[in-house]
């Protein structure tokens, strides 16, 4: 912004629209408030005012027409997986799935013998960021938040893709 | 400790045991009286286990020689009774740890044995399933009665074929979930149950996963279901 950097009075800030969109959205990613088992106990954690999402501009949304985010919190069912997957298909674009935890990375303990638990969520949506743990601190999730902040900061919403 | 202040302890304890606690509250000193009660207290404890030890081994005793003893076990009384009201119920013969009954007629002896005044059977604690290998599966039922604060086990085998057992569910009402969850794990059929469907499993799920013969289906909706996962140990 070199040109134009600098040359305004205080209150203005000049920056690319694309960066800006981006900016913005990373800042405010709601998240599909739902879990599946003990995860879903340290995402809790990670909302309430200890670790505290909010400071991250994350807020829990009870339907998943409003969330941004989806965090798999918990040991994914085959019974289970269906809903999952009909959630995330409800969810507007641009929407964001994180894996918490072992279950819904890969199945967790459940990986050899649990004839009923689907092996990692990513067989049914797409996951832009795991967690491991079993099950992961807050702050282990909150890393996860951060990493997906940073994947959202970098995309550039406007700009058309090269083919 | 001294000598003496030993001598004058076992001497109070010796009274004490007698009966007389009137010299031990009349001691002035604290820690003196606080040493001669406890050393009272250990004395009559180690009295009272030598005392009931003799008697409890001699009545094991009595039981063993005892050719035909009266039977005071809730499953072998209450099995007795069933077998003397309902002929013919019985599945196998009387013993200490459970009844095993035919499936015939078991809604009506369960009806009875809550309703009947003597029994009062009004709490089912337990309701659970068994995989017997042979071809048996089994019904497991634990009942008690808060009146009489009695308890007795009820045990219904039945065949992989013909696993058919009459619900219970509208005798305890609590009957209906666990009655769902073992016809969901062992596959038995409870004939009468309101609403017979699966408890955890989706309602498409092939197969009955707690019988030892179980296979997993290969796939769930397009999903893919690993049987054993190599590579991993």
């Amino acid at each position: 912004m070199g040109m134009l950097e600098n040359r305004f009075q205080d209150n203005v800030v000049v920056a690319k629209l694309d960066k800006l969109i981006g900016w913005a959205r990373s800042t405010s990613p709601w998240y599909f408030q739902f879990g599946l088992a003990c995860c879903a106990i340290e995402m809790m954690a990670a909302a309430a005012s200890r670790h505290d999402l909010e400071r991250l501009g994350m807020m829990p949304r009870s339907s998943p027409r409003q969330a941004d985010v989806m965090i798999v919190a918990g040991t994914v069912t085959m019974k289970m997986a269906l809903r999952v997957k009909k959630l995330y298909e409800q969810m507007a674009d641009p929407k964001y799935v994180i894996a918490m935890g072992s279950c819904a990375t890969s199945g967790g303990p459940y990986w050899q013998h649990g004839y009923h638990v689907l092996k990692g969520v990513d067989i049914v949506v797409p996951v832009d960021v795991y967690v491991p743990g079993c099950p992961p601190r807050p702050e282990a999730l909150i890393e996860g938040l951060l990493k997906l902040q940073e994947k959202i900061l970098d995309e550039r919403p406007l700009t058309r893709k090269m083919a | 400790m001294s000598a003496d202040q030993e001598k004058l302890i076992a001497e109070l304890v010796e009274k004490g045991l007698a009966g007389d606690m009137d010299e031990i509250n009349a001691i002035e000193d604290r820690v003196l009286r606080g040493k001669v009660k406890s050393a009272l207290a250990k004395a009559k404890r180690a009295a009272k286990t030598t005392t009931t030890a003799a008697p409890a081994e001699e009545k094991r005793v009595a039981e063993t020689i005892a050719d035909t003893p009266p039977s005071d076990n809730p499953n072998q009384k209450f099995g007795q009774i069933i077998e003397d009201t309902f002929q013919g119920s019985l599945d196998a013969e009387l013993n200490d740890t459970h009844i095993q009954l035919k499936p015939d007629n078991w809604f009506e002896i369960a009806k009875w044995l809550k309703s009947e005044p003597s029994l009062h059977f009004d709490s089912l604690q337990c309701h659970t399933g068994m995989d017997m290998g042979e071809n048996m599966l089994e019904a497991r039922y634990n009942l008690h009665s808060m009146t009489h604060d009695h308890k007795i086990e009820i045990r219904i085998a039945v065949s992989r074929e013909k696993a058919n057992i009459p619900s219970i569910e509208q005798i305890w009402r609590i009957g209906d979930w666990f009655e769902r969850e073992t016809y969901d794990m062992f596959g038995i059929f409870f004939d009468g149950h309101r609403d017979h469907r699966r408890m955890l499993l989706p309602e498409d799920w092939e197969g009955y996963p707690l019988r030892k013969d179980y296979e997993v289906q290969e796939t769930y909706h397009g999903i893919a279901i690993p049987k054993v996962k190599e590579g991993w140990e």
